[in-house]
Order: C-alpha cells, then structure tokens, then sequence
C-alpha cells in the first residue's frame, strides 16, 4: 500500500494537480463571463440607449447619452475583468506552487522527521 | 474467459478506501494539521522534536489527499473487466472468496442499485437467492453478459446494477419466475437503462450557462416580466432535467431552422406530445450555446395570454401591451418568445386575441426569434385563415416517439413521482400506464397521456409502491372501465352469465351463448383488444327479445340498464345524417359519439340497422374493424369497451318460414345469411365485420307463457309497495297468451295484453275495497278483465 500511495503521489497525483489548477482556472472564466466581457467590452450598459432624432442637436444628445451608458458599461466591466485577472494570477500561482511543492512533500517529511531525532 | 480477479491494485485501493471511509478521512487531515501547526509552532521555539512533528503532519497529508483524490472512488480505466468493475462493486465483494450466481447476488443485495431493481421488478427478496446456481462455473457466463449490457449502454464501468441486469438474464429459474409476474427479460433491459440514465444523470456535471456578465449587454425586460414567465430561468433555479428532449429531434429542428434563418416556428403537435417540454429543453440546450451567433444564451420568454388580456381594460390596451412586449423583446436583444397554446393569440371571440397584425412585421423582419406552439388542427386552421402570417413560419412537427422510447421518458418521469411523493413506481405500472393510456385516453398524444395516467395513479399506491393494478384502479376510476383482472366473485358471475341473463330473458339461449362467450373472452383478455368487446348482428322478427338482450347485457354486464346507449337508425336515413353521428356534441347534443366518449364502457344498440343511409353503414365498417371513429374536431373516439350490438327486422318472414316447416336456427343459418346478401339487405363486408350473426326466433306459445310469469313478477314488484300480490293461475295465463300473442309482433303486445288484464283488474279490486295489504290475490281465467 505505501508503495502503491508513492507511486500514486509522483504519477497521477502529481498530474492532478495541473489538471485541477486548469478546470479552476476553466470554471473562473465561465464565472466571469471572461469571453463575452472581452466581446461586448465597449458595449452600451444593459443596452440603456437613446434613438438618435432628426435634428443635429438630437443626434449629438443621443451620441452623448449612448457615450455615457457605454462608459458605465465599461467601466463595470473592467473592474470585473480586473478581479478576473486577479483570481487567475493567484489561482496560477497557487496551482504552480502546488505543483512544486507536491513532490517536495515526502522528502521534505523524510528529513523533518530525521531532523528533530537528531 | 471473464473472471472476477478482486486481488489487484484497484480492488485492493477500493477495499483500503472503504475501510478508510470519510471518517478516516477526517481524522487524517485533522491530525495532519494539528502536525504541520504543532510541529512548525515547536520548531519556531527550538523544540527538540517540533521538526519530527512536522514531519509526521506532512507525511499524514499524504494518506489524506490519497483518500480524496483516488481511494474515495477508485476510477475506471478502459480494459478488462479487473479494470472496469466500479467502486462500489470492488467494496462490496470479499477477495477469498469464491463466488457462484447465488452468492454474488446477495453479496450485491446491499447495494441501492440492487434495491432499485428489486423495487422496479417487484422481485420478492426472501427466496429469490435460491433461484440462482451456487456452481462458479456459471460465473463467466454471468461477467460476459455484465460485460455486455455495459457495453450496449455505454457505460465505461461494470455496475452493481449491470451484474444483476446479467444474473436476472442468466438464470432459467428466474426467466421462470419474471413470466409468472407478467415480466420478461426486456423488461429486465429496461429497468437497467432506466438505471443507468439515472446514474449518468447523478453523475453529470453541473451546466454553464454563461457567468455573471452574461445579460449585461442585453437590455432589462420588466413588462416581459410582468406577462411572462421566463422558461430559461427556471431552468437555471430549478435544475435542468429535459433528458433526452434536449438533443433530440424537436430541438434539433427549431435550432437548425434558427441558424438557417428562420424568424418565428410553427412548433406543432397534438395535445400531449410535449411541445411545452420541447420549449424548456430548447431553453436549457440554448442556456448552453456559446457558438449560434442567433441563438447564444437566449432567455425564452413564454407570453401569458390569459394575464395580457387581463390587464387589457379598455379598447386598444391589447394592441398597446403586445406591442411594447415586441418592442422590449426586441431592444433587450437577448430574447426568444415562446407562445404556448398559440392559437389564443390568433383567434377571435371571447379569451383569446387576434395578434396576427401585432406580430406580423416583427416575424417578416426576423427582429426576434419566436416559437408559436399549437395543434395540428389550429395550424390548418391558421392557414386557412391567415396564410400571410402562417407562410412566415417554418414548421417543426413533434410526432409521437415509438413505443420503447415513450416508456424510457415515461419511466424518467416516474423518477420525480418516486422523488416528490417518496414513493416506488415499478415498471410493471409503468407499462400500464403506457398500454391503458392508449387504449382509453384518445384525446391526447403519448407521451402527455401515459404521464396524467401515471401521476393519476399515485392516489391508488397501495403501501407507497405504484403497481399495474394502481394504474387499472386509476383508468377504472376516470374511465369508468374494467382495465383490471377480475376479481373472484365477478369472475363467477362472468362463467354463470347466461343465468343471470336468462332471469329476465326466455329461451334464445344459442344468442344468449354466443353473447355471454364473447364477453368471458373480452374479460379474460384473450379478445383482441383493438376491436369492440364484442359485435353482434341480431336478425328477428319484432318482439323475440333483440332489444331485451341488450338491457339483459348491459345490466348484468356493465351494471346499469340505463347506460345502454341506443340509436334508431330509422332516424338516420339522410346523407347529412352522417354529421350527426360524428358531431364532436356542439352541434348534436346526444350524438354517438358524444355518448360513448362520456361512457365509453357501455352497450351501443343500433335499432333498425337496415334502414340507416349507407354511408353510415360504411362508418360502421370503420368502426367495426379499427374499434374507433374519428368525431367533426378530428378526435378520435374509442368503441374499444363497447359491446356493439345491431338490431333488424330483415328476413324476418323467412325465418318464421323456416322455424313453421319445423326447422331449427342452425340448419338455416348459413342459408339465411345468403338470402339476406343476395337480396341486397346487406353489403356482405358489413355482414363479414360482426362477430356473429344471431338469429332470433319466434318464441312458442308455453315460451310466451314464460313470458307473462317474467312480466307478473314486474308487476308484484310494483304492488310490493302496497303489500298485495297477484298470481295467475294457468288458465289465466293460456288465455293472456291466447289473446296478447301476434305471429308478426311476438311477445310485445303481451305487455299491454297483462296491462290490460292484471292491472286493470287489481285496481278495480283496490278501488272497491276488495283488495287490502297483505292480501294475495289469485286470477283465474273469468277474472280477467280482457
């Protein structure tokens, strides 16, 4: 059984570990609408927009407002995608470490152990 | 050759993984943390032995994750069997011992998936295990056929259920067994499938449907909201459970016209195929499209008819309120419309709305997309009215799926019955609830009618399981049909028939036979079903008992003398008459078919038969043949649980030729029949479609005799009320028979004979004072007042 729960550890539980980090960093995408915040990034906020009128002065108030909703929209979406980005790097991070630290852990239980008897 | 190997490494990691189990687990990774905290904490202040600590906390680490990621459920590799037996099959087998059918079973016993079967077959637990081989040599036989029903549901692992999906297929004794509960071996297939899809629906991961920015390009719908329900969210809150409807063929078809370029879709089916079910799988399939730039995460917006007209107060509030709902659907950019029952928005009158002008110009410009859900009938009725608008629409027909499909769908709904009512619906009650929905409820389509049957059972669960015999108690109770085995006492009253009919009828025994062995076999269920219970063509002079023969039938047979629905078809003698027959009830309040949907278990007499016009004859071939007819609406009306009995008075002269020069009714029969072809009273296909032609005779003079002593008991039972009673003597009896007998018009005028001479006589008795309560009063022959 050791042996079996070694070669576990340093096959496909090592793999693992780069398989989870990539369905987190999958499910973080899907969470934050990565591809269409990306796609509808400069889009009107909930399409709040105002028809443009005949006149000039109507035309430019539209063009104003519609500036407007596509400011707020945005801006929301780039604080989103900015906790996205975020999340990723320390989803990235932490997967990487894992995955560094995973073969580390049996030596590194090893020589504890055998430091403090020493 | 499949053997089962339980000493290899996933066994072993399996069995380690059950003696681990969550609470091992637990206490792992809590001694794990109290050893990497502790450990790390004495380190920090130079404690001798903090390092060893920590050592042992991360070396607990280790087991923990084992048991996480790998021992839990230890996985399936592609292979041989070793490889791909599940988890719970690996935990549940002892690895020293060897196993033989009967010991596989009850190891396996434990299992929720043995239990599913037991309960979905109504296998009886206690002595089941005996039916099985205790020879391990029949062991491989058992693991290839494990093996193999996997494979056919492709299924990556051997199952606890596909094992004993095998050992019900391979043991004779249980085949045996599952015959005498009116199962077979399909059944057994069935019940794995319906397993397995319930396994792979546990097992499924959980939907995307597009994240937290998903509607923020869209725009809001607040009136949407108000006069709709959005069938996308619910699928999103209540879970997404359209099983097989969301790849299927209907969906399929309004998604590929969508892409096509389709603006609206005419979704069309009868009532009962599904079309609504079709929206919510349209939905869920649509909440998971990423790619259709038409179709991509689209909410469908089901319109309200009834709440649009509702708040339509005034003129003009209607064409206001569906207008701002097309322009919000619209603007928002995200939306699909779902009009449900579509024909409410395109008719006129009372609770409904003419929307065709409303929605025309947004269906031409394809601005968004809709599905108008209707019937077969309303679609023709839509185009026959409206074509401009129904050309828009592309049809997506529904059809009913085959028999072995239904069932599968049929058995997944039963799934969330067993969930919500927490109870057992077994597969037998499904079959039923398939095969009498067919058989009784024409006027809906599968598998919409298979489901009310089915959930109208619930109520007749007899100690939280749902069987066939609920599902016949259900029908017979809304039907007012005997869908049931008989019980023992109607079976007696069943094989003594003739008894019971000849209490109120004298002699015709060979009609009387002939009659009372067609129900016995309609009963017994060795008639074939999709004709009437029996069709019989009675052939008589007046007064015989044709007519009382019917009544005798009814009352002893369907228990009620008044639910006999009867027809002089001497009152059908016009063409147009045929309307009249088929008249859905609008028009013809106490048409046949009209009659027999509201009682569709019950004697229908066709007096007079010769003299209905000859296209209604050709509708009784139809119905004849097929057990049913089609009403004005195009619905179908089951004679399936009638008997069909057809009266006439044709060749009535020739028989009581035949009968006066001393003949017998079978030695003529053949040549009657003849007679009655060639002389063109009747079309030999009509002749052909009955199920016998019964002759009546004229009934003797000591028969009509009998008669009068039947017809006294009639009139004791209405003097009972006065405590007087009356007997005729034989004298009295040979002179009413003298006087009340007709050669042409048989026993009828006796009544009026009796009338005339009984009754009159006892009431000039009661009016003088002569007669009083208690008295039993004897008519001789001077007595009578004839």
């Amino acid at each position: 059984m050791v042996f079996s729960l070694f070669s576990w550890w340093y096959g496909k539980g090592w793999a693992g570990v780069l398989t989870s980090t990539r369905r987190r960093l999958s499910i973080l995408a899907e969470m934050f609408s990565l591809k269409i915040l990306l796609s509808t990034l400069f889009s009107p906020w909930r399409r709040i927009i105002t028809y443009p009128g005949a006149g000039l002065d109507a035309r430019l108030r539209a063009f104003g407002d519609n500036l407007v909703s596509r400011c707020i929209g945005f801006t929301v979406r780039f604080f989103v995608l900015l906790a996205a980005a975020v999340a990723f790097v320390f989803t990235t991070v932490v997967g990487l470490l894992e995955l560094v630290v995973w073969p580390l852990v049996p030596l590194a239980a090893a020589v504890f152990i055998v430091k403090g008897l020493l | 050759m499949e053997t089962l190997d339980l000493q290899n490494g996933r066994a072993r990691r399996a069995r380690l993984g059950r003696a681990i189990g969550p609470a091992g687990y637990g206490l792992l990774l809590l001694l794990a943390a109290l050893g990497v905290l502790g450990g790390a904490t004495l380190a920090a202040i130079h404690h001798s032995y903090g390092y060893s600590i920590l050592g042992i906390g991360l070396l607990l680490t280790m087991p923990a994750v084992w048991w996480r990621y790998e021992l839990r459920d230890v996985p399936v590799r592609t292979g041989t069997l070793a490889d791909r037996l599940s988890n719970d099959v690996l935990v549940l087998l002892q690895p020293h011992q060897t196993y033989t059918p009967q010991k596989l079973w009850e190891a396996l016993q434990p299992n929720w998936q043995a239990i599913f079967f037991a309960n979905h077959l109504l296998l009886p637990g206690e002595h089941i295990s005996d039916l099985f081989s205790d020879d391990s040599s029949q062991m491989p036989a058992v693991l290839q056929e494990a093996i193999r029903i996997a494979d056919s549901q492709e299924s990556p692992s051997v199952e606890v259920g596909h094992l004993i999906a095998a050992l019900l297929h391979t043991s004779p004794d249980i085949t045996l067994l599952l015959s005498q509960v009116k199962l077979s071996q399909t059944d057994v297939d069935a019940v794995s499938g319906w397993l397995a899809r319930g396994l792979a629906g546990m097992r499924q991961k959980p939907a995307s449907f597009g994240g937290i920015g998903r509607d923020w390009a869209s725009g809001f719908t607040p009136r949407l909201n108000q006069f709709g329900h959005n069938l996308s969210a619910a699928i999103e809150h209540q879970g997404a459970h359209f099983g097989a409807l969301v790849d299927g063929p209907g969906v399929t078809g309004m998604k590929t016209a969508f892409s096509q370029g389709a603006g609206a879709i005419a979704l069309i089916g009868p009532d009962g195929i599904g079309k609504t079910s079709h929206a919510y799988a349209l939905a869920q399939n649509v909440l998971a499209e990423a790619q259709d730039p038409v179709l991509a995460h689209r909410q469908i917006v089901a319109l309200d008819a009834t709440a649009i007209m509702a708040a339509a107060q005034r003129p003009g509030d209607l064409e206001y309120i569906l207008t701002s709902l097309l322009n919000e659907a619209i603007h928002a950019g995200n939306i699909m419309l779902f009009f449900d029952d579509a024909q409410l928005f395109f008719q006129t009158g009372p609770g409904s709305i003419n929307a065709t002008q409303i929605l025309l110009p947004a269906v031409q410009s394809r601005a968004v997309p809709m599905v108008f859900a209707m019937s077969p009938h309303d679609y023709e009725q839509l185009r026959a009215t409206t074509m401009a608008f129904a050309g828009l629409l592309t049809p997506v027909v529904l059809k009913e799926q085959p028999e072995a499909e239904t069932l599968e769908v049929l058995a997944d709904t039963a799934n969330h019955f067993e969930i919500r009512h927490k109870l057992v619906v077994t597969y037998e009650a499904v079959k039923a609830a398939y095969r009498l929905s067919g058989r009784y409820e024409s006027d809906m389509a599968y598998p919409g009618k298979a489901i009310r049957l089915l959930e109208q059972s619930l109520a007749h669960a007899n100690q939280k399981v749902v069987t066939a015999a609920s599902v016949e108690a259900a029908i017979e109770q809304t039907r007012g049909v005997k869908a049931g085995t008989a019980a023992p006492v109607e079976a007696d009253q069943l094989l003594h028939l003739e008894d019971s009919i000849h209490q109120r009828m004298i002699n015709q025994t060979h009609a009387v036979e002939v009659v009372a062995n067609a129900l016995r076999r309609a009963r017994a269920g060795v008639a074939n079903p999709n004709r009437p219970i029996g069709s019989f063509l009675f052939l008589g002079p007046t007064g015989v008992g044709k007519t009382e023969l019917a009544k005798a039938i009814a009352a002893t047979y369907f228990g009620n003398e008044d639910g006999m629905i009867r027809l002089d078809m001497s009152e059908y003698q016009q063409q147009t008459d045929v309307a009249r027959i088929l008249s859905d009830g609008k028009e013809e309040a106490k048409s046949l078919l009209m009659q027999v949907r509201q009682q569709p278990f019950s004697v229908v007499l066709l007096d007079e038969i010769e003299k209905a016009h000859p296209n209604i004859l050709n509708l009784l071939l139809q119905l004849l043949d097929e057990g049913q007819l089609t009403d004005s609406q195009g619905r179908r009306v089951s004679f399936k649980d009638c008997v069909v009995i057809a009266t006439s008075n044709a060749g009535a002269d020739s028989i009581r030729a035949h009968i006066e020069k001393g003949e017998e009714l079978e030695q003529f029969e053949a040549a009657f029949t003849d007679e009655l072809i060639n002389n063109g009273q009747f079309k030999p296909e009509l002749l052909n479609r009955f199920d016998e032609i019964v002759l009546f005779r004229p009934l003797k003079p000591e028969e009509l005799a009998q008669v009068v002593r039947l017809m006294l008991g009639g009139i004791n039972q209405t003097l009972a009320a006065q405590n007087i009673s009356v007997e005729l003597t034989d004298a009295a009896i040979a002179k009413i028979v003298a006087t009340g007998n007709d050669p042409r018009l048989g026993a009828r005028p006796m009544r009026h004979t009796l009338q005339k001479a009984v009754e009159n006589t006892v009431a000039g008795k009661i009016l003088r004072g002569e007669a009083h309560p208690g008295d039993h009063i004897t008519l001789d022959e001077p007595d009578l007042s004839l």
